[in-house]
């Protein structure tokens, strides 16, 4: 069992990459917070009895199924999701979050200066990171910024190892050619 | 020549930067999460959940017993739970044991018919038998 202590270390070390994913999700600071508290209060409330090992696991799914929860209550309210309906989703497999990928409609501007600050470099990134198709974007966050194994994210995910492959690869390719017309090589 | 990249490689450089991202965020969003944390570590029980292993298996059917409920109110609710169950077997048993004695006596019935020559043997190929014995019982 986690001890409060190491409860408290945990959420202290995920909750800003978690905020994070959230946001990209999300794109609403607000709203991508409240995701993030409920996503804690419920991991303290119903895990807090598991080891301290678990939590990183437990707390990924917790803020997936969160960011999950927060778009079906939109779907059900109706509000802006109409506004991205006529997007085609990019992948085989048909999902409703696919709709809501498309971020900061208009092309990438190809006149980007070639050098540019780290700052400047870290905000293309995340841009871009929000402008990917949500389950390439999930995908891709959850193999190489939580660290997760392809089963691992597929368990999450709720998919398929095979499409987890698909979805990285794809979110790979998609932010290397942005970045590249941003004029921006890593 | 199509160019390919080296997909571990680009994202660890990706993650960098995401890493770095996290260190720009403003005072108020680091306000809310400290916040939020704080609010979600209330939450967390400060005693040990001493649960016993019968009450989680019957946690779905039974009462949902606290942390705080000991000693004989938590008696009292394992009573309620596992006093219905008790029945339920018990019933169960019961009917079994009371169809059994009554297939019993129905075989002695027809023994006795038997030994006493009121019933012609070719009756027990006949599957209206049971009904014979009946009628042959209530004439006597």
């Amino acid at each position: 069992m986690a001890s409060r202590t190491e409860l408290s270390d945990f959420l202290a070390s995920a909750e800003k990459r978690a905020y994070k994913q959230a946001l990209y999700a999300i794109r609403d600071p607000d709203h991508a917070l409240d995701v993030v508290q409920d996503a804690m209060i419920k991991l303290t409330e119903n895990y807090a009895d598991r080891p301290a090992s678990e939590l990183p696991m437990l707390f990924t799914r917790i803020v997936q199924n969160a960011v999950y929860d927060f778009f079906r209550r939109q779907k059900v309210r109706s509000t802006w999701v109409s506004l991205f309906s006529s997007f085609l989703p990019e992948d085989d497999e048909a999902d409703p979050l696919e709709t809501l990928s498309t971020f900061e409609a208009g092309g990438h501007n190809p006149s980007a200066e070639d050098e540019v600050d780290r700052n400047q470099v870290v905000n293309a990134i995340e841009q871009e990171i929000g402008r990917l198709p949500a389950r390439q974007r999930e995908a891709f966050l959850l193999r190489y910024w939580e660290d997760m194994d392809v089963a691992e994210t597929a368990a999450t995910m709720k998919c398929s190892e095979g499409s987890v492959k698909t979805h990285c690869s794809r979110a790979t390719q998609a932010l290397a050619r942005a970045l590249k017309d941003r004029g921006i090589s890593l | 020549m199509k160019h390919t990249i080296n997909e571990s490689e680009f994202a660890y450089r990706i993650r960098q930067a995401l890493d770095e991202s996290t260190l720009q965020l403003d005072s108020h969003t680091l306000r809310r999460l400290h916040e939020a944390r704080q609010k979600a570590l209330q939450r967390v029980s400060t005693e040990p959940q001493t649960v016993p292993v019968w009450h989680r298996a019957f946690a779905a059917v039974g009462p949902r017993l606290t942390p705080e409920e000991s000693g004989f109110s938590h008696w009292l609710k394992g009573v309620g739970i596992v006093a219905p169950l008790l029945a339920l077997v018990i019933g169960v048993v019961g009917i079994k044991e009371w169809q059994a004695d009554r297939f019993t006596s129905e075989l002695a019935e027809q023994d006795f018919a038997l030994l006493i020559d009121d019933t012609p043997i070719d009756a027990l190929a006949h599957q209206g038998f049971s009904a014979y014995l009946h009628a042959s019982t209530e004439s006597l």
